[in-house]
């Protein structure tokens, strides 16, 4: 996002963001922030950066709000007619990480897009794939996107251990995320995470108020009687 | 990163509001570099004289530097003159200052608050190479501008006390800096009356 970010008109409206996908035992979970800058305005403090793509799985979007929004749109539509065919058999993750892709490639010169596909399928459980700008596909154990991600990659890359616990794999995810809150400021508000499994999908948020801080300790002092305000 | 202007590199919010025999001043605790943010303890207003605050939003390290000059000026003036500076006198002071690099300003867009000798409250704001604007209600500066000028045109009303006026600035700026990416972390709020300075640190969101 950072390195396109110079060539998009000011006004266009950035998912200047961070986005992460993580694999557990039994499935994944997504999470993002919520912040949408039109360059420094705020234009949404509490976006939904995560959205369904077909049962079961989910798309994480950075980049320009307009192409993930289209891009997802797209997904969705194909992945419905795809899904029709197959009937109970049920649309694979890899399938509809490889229609995003096939998006994403295609249209490459137009795109400013960093998307993160993950979700659960009976076949081959939870399943993270990355699809940065220009449109590879990765199946990988855990992804990070969006301008925030530079600020996590060795923390994720230290902390992932496989076999995680759901629980585990969340407080991992909200504490990545709000780790990048803390240094990136094209990314805020609160925290989404989607977490999916053979059991369904389950939609939870971490208000802004309740986020982690990390720079407490080093609020401005004013003498120690000073009193501090939440 | 592109950016639209040096006044938007470092980011930063400051806003002052007159009371009943009082004045508030605020900043948010934000220091960045673009998006990045570094640090979470930098105020950009400061005590210059026992009774005058002032604050200067813009580019970080014209923020040092303006306060170094002033602070030289404000210590010669006690020395030669034997009393402090009004706040009055400040503000047209930094307006030299300013005006002085007409072709090569210092990236600040100063904000003075302060009480007279008489204790009469007092406030301005110019931009970056020195024009005035001498207001009676707020004056405000910073990459939230637009945003704080809605927040304290509703929010506003004369002869606040001063615990309502810290509340009004507090909200005011807190509001105000939840939708600017630049501005944020953290908030200093000094309320000053003739009894003297009530300074306190206010925790955001982010």
């Amino acid at each position: 996002a950072m390195a396109t970010s110079a060539m998009v008109g000011q006004g266009e409206v950035l998912t200047g963001t961070t986005i992460m996908a993580c694999t557990f035992d039994g499935g994944v979970v997504l999470g993002a922030d919520s912040r949408t800058s039109s360059g420094n305005y705020v234009a949404n403090k509490v976006a939904d950066k995560i959205t369904k793509v077909c049962d079961k799985v989910y798309l994480c979007r950075s980049g320009s709000a307009a192409h993930t929004q289209a891009v997802a749109g797209y997904a969705n539509l194909y992945l419905n007619q795809h899904a029709i065919e197959l009937g109970e058999k049920g649309v694979s993750v890899k399938s509809a990480a490889t229609i995003v892709k096939e998006i994403a490639y295609t249209n490459k010169e137009w795109m400013n897009a960093g998307m993160i596909v993950a979700g659960w399928d009976k076949a081959q459980g939870g399943q993270v794939f990355a699809v940065p700008m220009g449109g590879t596909l990765m199946e990988v154990p855990f992804a990070v996107g969006g301008s925030g991600s530079i600020y996590i990659n060795a923390f994720v890359d230290k902390n992932w251990r496989a076999g995680m616990t759901r629980d585990e794999c969340k407080a991992f995810v909200r504490k990545a995320v709000s780790l990048a809150i803390s240094r990136d400021g094209s990314s805020g508000g609160v925290i989404r995470t989607v977490t999916v499994d053979a059991a369904g999908q389950n939609k939870e948020m971490v208000p802004g108020d309740q986020v982690a801080r990390y720079q407490d300790e080093h609020l401005p002092t004013l003498g120690s009687n000073a009193p501090i305000f939440t | 990163l592109a950016y639209m202007s040096i006044l938007e590199y470092n980011g930063g919010a400051v806003l002052a509001m007159v009371g009943k025999n009082c004045v508030a001043i605020a900043s948010d605790t934000r220091f960045g570099i673009q998006h990045q943010t570094v640090s979470t303890d930098f105020s950009k207003v400061f005590r210059i004289t026992d009774k005058t605050f002032v604050g200067f939003p813009g580019l970080a390290s014209d923020t040092q530097t303006m306060l170094n000059k002033l602070k030289f000026r404000i210590k010669l003036y006690s020395l030669d003159e034997d009393r402090e500076m009004e706040p009055k006198i400040v503000s047209n002071l930094l307006q030299t200052l300013l005006y002085e690099k007409r072709f090569g300003p210092f990236f600040v867009e100063p904000v003075v608050a302060g009480l007279d000798k008489n204790n009469k409250p007092f406030i301005s704001a110019m931009d970056l190479i020195g024009a005035p604007l001498l207001a009676e209600d707020f004056v405000l500066s910073g990459t939230a501008s637009e945003a704080m000028y809605g927040m304290c045109e509703t929010l506003y009303r004369p002869d606040l006390e001063p615990e309502d006026l810290f509340e009004v600035v507090s909200q005011c700026l807190l509001s105000s800096v939840n939708r600017d990416a630049l501005s944020g972390w953290g908030a200093v709020v000094h309320v000053i009356t003739a009894d003297g300075i009530t300074s306190r640190v206010l925790k955001g969101r982010q």
